[in-house]
């Protein structure tokens, strides 16, 4: 798709501050993206609900003290049509966790990856797109 | 054009009917829909737009990582409805001041992330579906935000005088040869047509131009005649994909939403 780059660097200055990863409902300013949290635990609950599902991980921090981080993942109907059901993730399940940290409140973060303790990726289920019936059409 | 990973020969119970094959479409020998078939008709002969829709100029992916979760794909337009245009959209000095303000708060008020309706013609781009209803009289466009629906009159009405301002305004039909062209006004003074806050206003006269390319593809002319917030009228088109052998998915925002306290310190 060569001709996204012109697009895209008109975009860059805006669209990095406005509309970065997995927009669906919110801007999400309220996270530094250019951050990283990543954490391993067990999932104490996971709420499958609009506009975003949210997962809540149980973590040992460096002080030996639990805490509970909450993630929060893409819109349940994003996941549904990449795969994902409501009980894919589901508590006691243990995880490693990798996103961008919410920039006002601790242990608060958007998720980027959800793999087993391994590391293991849980869920590879993607979209497919055909770019060449796009490419193919007049007004592009 | 987004495809989901279907077994169109072979259906198992499961969540819904996300993979469950649309019927009387046109397939291809393997099964596969044959999107490049030609546009369908109505019985009078009319395009018929009839089907659920999305955004098909898919945005740059922000993740590379096979399993990142967060593997989106979204209409350029979606961040700024007027992306091919050379010189962006016209802003007025009222607009400028508007998105001034706008980006320096980061999109934070931006209605769409307070689950405010997916007013049109911003919901043509969002990531949730659009689903068109065509008859001969109406036709009617559902939209998976907030369960949302939008009328747009094909019996011959003319357009509102001085209306009550809405989220999507007052909408009518009439056909340009194979082209269904829509009118706009009565639209709300404070909308927002994309990501980065490009205004429109109670000033508006919108008009959109729907052709059905073929079966799988419809393009969408925006054209926007909106005096407040533009020093001219504009014109952005878009691509639409047609999506078929699943189903629409409500997103209810309200349910749960819990990003906008993230806000407020």
């Amino acid at each position: 798709m060569t001709n996204r780059l012109p697009h895209l660097v008109i975009c860059l200055s805006v669209c990095l501050a406005l509309a970065p990863a997995a927009w669906a409902h919110h801007s999400q300013s309220e996270y530094d993206l250019k951050g990283k949290v990543e954490v391993e635990g067990a999932v104490t609950k996971v709420e499958w609900r609009s506009p975003h599902a949210w997962i809540y991980v149980d973590v040992v921090n460096d002080k030996g003290e639990t805490v509970n981080w909450s993630f929060e993942l893409p819109s349940p109907v994003t996941l549904m049509r990449r795969g994902w059901t409501r009980d894919s993730l589901k508590p006691g399940d243990r995880v490693k966790v990798t996103g961008a940290p919410a920039r006002n409140y601790p242990s608060i973060a958007i998720a980027n990856f959800i793999r087993d303790d391994k590391g293991k990726p849980l869920f590879t289920g993607t979209t497919k797109v055909n770019e060449s019936e796009s490419a193919s059409t007049p007004s592009r | 054009m987004w495809l989901f990973v279907l077994g169109v020969g072979s259906i198992e119970p499961s969540a819904q009917w996300l993979n469950y094959p649309t019927p009387g479409i046109p397939r291809l020998p393997g099964g596969a829909p044959n999107l490049k078939a030609p546009a369908p008709r109505t019985p009078d002969g009319k395009p018929d737009f009839s089907g659920m829709w999305f955004a098909n100029t898919p945005s740059r992916d922000f993740c590379k990582e096979k399993d990142c979760i967060q593997e989106e794909r979204m209409a350029r337009e979606q961040i700024n409805l007027g992306i091919k245009l050379k010189d962006g959209l016209p802003y007025t000095e009222w607009s400028k001041e508007q998105m001034k303000t706008r980006r320096a708060n980061g999109g934070r008020e931006d209605p769409h992330a307070y689950c405010m309706p997916p007013n049109f013609p911003r919901a043509w781009t969002l990531p949730q579906h659009s689903r068109i209803v065509q008859t001969p009289g109406m036709m009617v466009v559902l939209h998976e935000f907030n369960a949302a629906y939008r009328e747009i009159y094909l019996d011959g009405r003319p357009l509102p005088v001085n209306p009550n301002p809405t989220w999507n305004g007052y909408s009518t039909g009439h056909w340009d040869g194979d082209t269904l062209v829509i009118e706009t006004n009565g639209i709300r003074d404070d909308m927002w047509l994309d990501i980065q806050g490009s205004p429109i206003t109670e000033s508006a006269r919108v008009t959109e131009r729907l052709t059905r390319v073929n079966f799988g593809l419809m393009q969408i002319e925006i054209s926007v005649n909106d005096p407040k917030a533009y020093t001219r009228p504009w014109s952005a088109t878009i691509e639409m994909a047609l999506i078929v052998d699943t189903q629409m998915l409500e997103e209810i925002c309200m349910d749960n939403e819990k990003d906008t306290r993230l806000y407020k310190k």
